[in-house]
């Protein structure tokens, strides 16, 4: 039966890691949400984001009038699915979209009513974006030019990340993008005025598109809070651009301009910001209309959200809603040949790829369109070194291997995925710990007395018993010197 | 990572039926309208749910089918312009279902005589489809993890007409082709009797078979218990069949049959027994056909419902070679 083979990626699909978004959204207040869920293009993001099993549940809630007993739900439930079916309820009751009690089973109304206007249309929240007027002198941005606007920002932004410590002088992105690099700790000055990437921010660079989109928006999201911005207001505006279009179904390209007038001043202040980013197009800053990118309309799925940016990639098909189109891109994004000799081949002209793979490869060749390189202990050491561990290492490596490598199964070579993860092993021969030093004890009794008390403590790191001394962590001190204290009083 | 998920909707629109079903003599009528406004909810709520989710839409209509919405094709003139109250995605499906729909209705015109539903041939085409998407081109061979390649295709049939028995050994055939292709089929029977083959269809892939009870609950009777993906059905259970009728129609005069007759070599069923195989021209020994014809019950209750203990065709029903020697025909029992 069909159903059986199947079984072990259904593991992998069941533990679907929550998305990055999802526990910031729990951590705001009921009122928060709420006001969130008044707009159905909100209420379908944020659907989106949820795992499989909470959004068949809230599928099967979405269309019952009163609530359900939670026993009757239950009952559908499987032996084997209980813990998921009780960690999906949790998930849902945290963001409120699922009202909290054991006997009832109800979704909030104001997410139900949105939900179910999203769905069948109609309303008139004008939430998924209010289309600008047709302009007929000037011709809208067409896909092709909306993506390279997004991917030349988005590599201005990691190009200057990455080169930011090799003296390099890139071109620079904007002061918010600064602010926000800083902010989030993927970048800071502390040698001087010069901006110095830092070790969140290598393993950043080796992050899937999609990740370091989302981080960098939730570092936002905190930042709006402090700026006194509305949280409502600047969550909105983004799941409405993740619900706008990219202006091209099928093969016909229309316009798909939406217009900036019924925007917030909140609203408008991001879009500034997020012009920025590269998430959305406007012709002019003080353009009255805006076109989101591809950057923009991808965030709650998981296609991905740059056009293919290597050269020898660019055919890859624009046409982001056909399923049929869309499976020749994913392949495309390898360029990454690794042999067992521990060469790499890297067929790419792009700088920032070549500059990624420059963190923890020593080049060897360059041509046009091919980087030829090792991977050597240096160069792996001066990764770790820069914070970046073995496994993002491998990963980076996996994700971007060229289709010929997808062959080999396991697809990296074995001996090299070791010998990188035996080299981070080498580094953790020392390790460090601040503490304090005792030692000089009267007599061995004394020397015994106190080291048992603080063994009693679990804040002794080394004992010497024939040099009458002992090393405690910094946290113990306090205590066992007050121990000594009282001790030698007392005598 | 989760995968995306492949849904076909084989929609069944014989107007006779549907102008049966909209009677109000039934206990719960359900025009044509009311089931395609809870139809468009169920196609918007799966895509919905993943933005890489693709669906596709066939009707079956009188002796043809036709394709009525597909991600990929451009199947209705006019694109609808944006709108700030509606998804996208959402307003195209339901814009493009409707009126080709209501463009095939309209085409369909006064007929003396309505012939019969081309059901296979709706499902033939969901395979293909299905076919096409999870075995991209050539160009891309090779590839091992390919995140877009659909992983989990369903195909739905909304099923109103009654069996067509002549249509037996295609629709077996497509069962056989979905079971290769692992495709799940789920039958919904909104209205009209129980049909034997959808059932058959629907217990041989593992989908689900549910005859519409509450006909005014369509919507949550689809959601419940078609929307979840496979792996989702391991945890929230949906409905399955308690009683399945497995039995096979005859392939001499496309009755469904409680007892048949199945030559030993190729396997195919007929309703009495016959002294040649017509399918693969065997001739049986004149013995074992008077010993059969005496052992034939009086009786045949074709329209019996199950409850009968030999009517396991589970199965049986593929013609395919076997090695042993033509020595006559048994019977099922």
């Amino acid at each position: 039966m069909p159903v059986q083979s199947l079984q072990n990626t259904d593991v992998i699909v069941l533990q679907h890691a929550p998305h990055p978004l999802l526990p910031f959204l729990q951590s705001q207040s009921q009122t928060t949400l709420t006001r969130l869920y008044q707009r159905p293009s909100s209420c379908l993001s944020i659907f989106r984001l949820l795992g499989p099993i909470e959004r068949q549940l809230i599928m099967n809630l979405l269309w019952l009038e009163s609530a359900l007993s939670a026993a009757t739900m239950s009952a559908w439930v499987l032996p084997e699915g209980k813990n998921a079916y009780d960690s999906a309820l949790s998930v849902m009751t945290g963001l409120h979209i699922a009202q909290n009690s054991t006997v009832k089973l109800a979704l909030n109304p104001t997410f139900k009513s949105s939900l179910r206007q999203a769905i069948t249309g109609g309303g008139n929240t004008g939430s998924f974006g209010v289309p600008a007027d047709k302009d007929s002198k000037r011709q809208s941005a067409n896909i092709e030019n909306l993506d390279a606007y997004a991917l030349e920002r988005w590599e201005t932004i990691l190009h200057y990340m990455v080169s930011s410590g090799q003296g390099q002088n890139p071109a620079k992105p904007s002061q918010g993008v600064l602010y926000l690099l800083q902010r989030s700790g993927l970048m800071n000055n502390a040698h001087g005025a010069v901006l110095q990437i830092t070790s969140s921010g290598f393993q950043f660079l080796l992050h899937s598109p999609h990740d370091q989109l989302w981080n960098l928006l939730l570092q936002y999201l905190h930042m709006a809070e402090e700026r006194q911005m509305d949280l409502v207001e600047v969550l909105s505006f983004l799941f409405m651009l993740s619900t706008m279009d990219l202006g091209r179904v099928r093969q016909i390209q229309y316009d798909c301009e939406y217009s900036t007038e019924p925007l917030s001043e909140t609203q408008k202040a991001m879009l500034e910001d997020l012009r920025d980013y590269g998430l959305v197009w406007q012709r002019k800053t003080s353009s009255k209309r805006f076109s989101p990118t591809r950057l923009a309309t991808t965030l709650t799925s998981s296609s991905p959200p740059l056009p293919s940016s290597h050269s020898t990639g660019g055919s890859r098909t624009a046409d982001g809603t056909g399923a049929v189109a869309l499976s020749s891109g994913a392949a495309q994004q390898g360029f990454i040949v690794l042999e067992t000799n521990y060469r790499i081949y890297a067929y790419t002209d792009n700088p920032l790829q070549t500059a990624v793979l420059n963190l923890f490869i020593t080049m060897k060749y360059r041509f046009p369109n091919l980087v030829v390189g090792m991977l050597t202990r240096e160069s792996v050491r001066k990764a770790l070194g820069n914070g970046i561990s073995a496994d993002q290492i491998i990963s980076y490596l996996t994700t971007h291997a060229h289709p010929q490598m997808r062959k080999n199964n396991p697809l990296l070579p074995v001996t090299v995925q070791d010998q990188i993860r035996l080299w981070e092993l080498e580094r953790n021969r020392l390790k460090s710990a601040e503490g304090y030093l005792y030692k000089d004890f009267a007599s061995q009794a004394d020397y015994e007395y106190v080291l048992a008390y603080a063994k009693q403590l679990d804040v002794v790191l080394w004992e010497n018993a024939a040099k009458r001394c002992f090393f405690g962590t910094l946290e113990g001190h306090a205590n066992v010197r007050g121990f000594i204290e009282r001790r030698t009083e007392s005598v | 990572m989760e995968k995306a998920s492949h849904l076909s909707v084989i929609v069944d629109l014989s107007p006779t039926q549907w102008h049966l079903s909209a009677q109000t003599s039934n206990q719960h009528p359900l025009s044509v309208e009311t089931f395609l406004s809870q139809l468009l909810a169920f196609l918007n709520a799966h895509i919905a749910s993943k933005h890489e989710n693709s669906l596709v839409v066939f009707g079956a209509l009188p002796g043809k089918s036709v394709m009525l919405y597909s991600p990929t094709e451009l199947l209705s003139d006019d694109v609808p312009s944006l709108d700030a109250n509606s998804y996208l995605p959402f307003k195209l499906v339901d814009s493009t279902v409707v009126q080709r729909i209501m463009n095939e209705f309209d085409a369909i015109g006064e007929l003396k005589e309505e012939p019969p539903c081309a059901l296979v041939g709706a499902v033939t085409k969901a395979l293909c489809y299905i076919n096409r998407i999870t075995h991209p081109s050539s160009t891309t061979a090779g590839v091992a993890e390919d995140p877009s390649v659909i992983h989990d295709p369903r195909i739905l049939i909304l099923s109103v007409s009654p069996d067509l028995s002549s249509s037996y050994i295609p629709i077996m055939n497509a069962i056989f082709s979905a079971q290769k292709l692992k495709v799940t089929i789920d039958v919904c029977k909104v209205y009209g009797p129980d049909t034997v083959f959808l059932q058959q269809a629907a217990h041989l892939t593992n989908g689900s078979y549910i005859y519409l009870e509450r006909r005014d609950a369509l919507l949550q009777y689809l959601i419940m218990s078609f929307l979840s993906p496979t792996p989702i059905r391991k945890i929230l259970a949906v409905p399955k069949q308690d009683k399945i009728d497995f039995r096979a129609a005859c392939f001499c005069h496309k009755n469904i049959v409680d007892i048949g007759f199945v030559c030993s070599v190729c396997l195919s069923i007929f309703c009495q027994p016959l002294p040649v195989c017509s399918t693969c021209r065997t001739k049986f020994p004149i013995n074992t056909l008077k010993r059969l014809n005496a052992a034939r019950p009086t009786i045949t209750p074709a329209n019996s419902r199950i409850g009968l203990p030999l009517a396991n065709l589970n199965n049986t029903a593929s013609p395919r070679p076997t090695p042993t020697p033509p020595n006559g025909m048994s019977s099922l029992r």
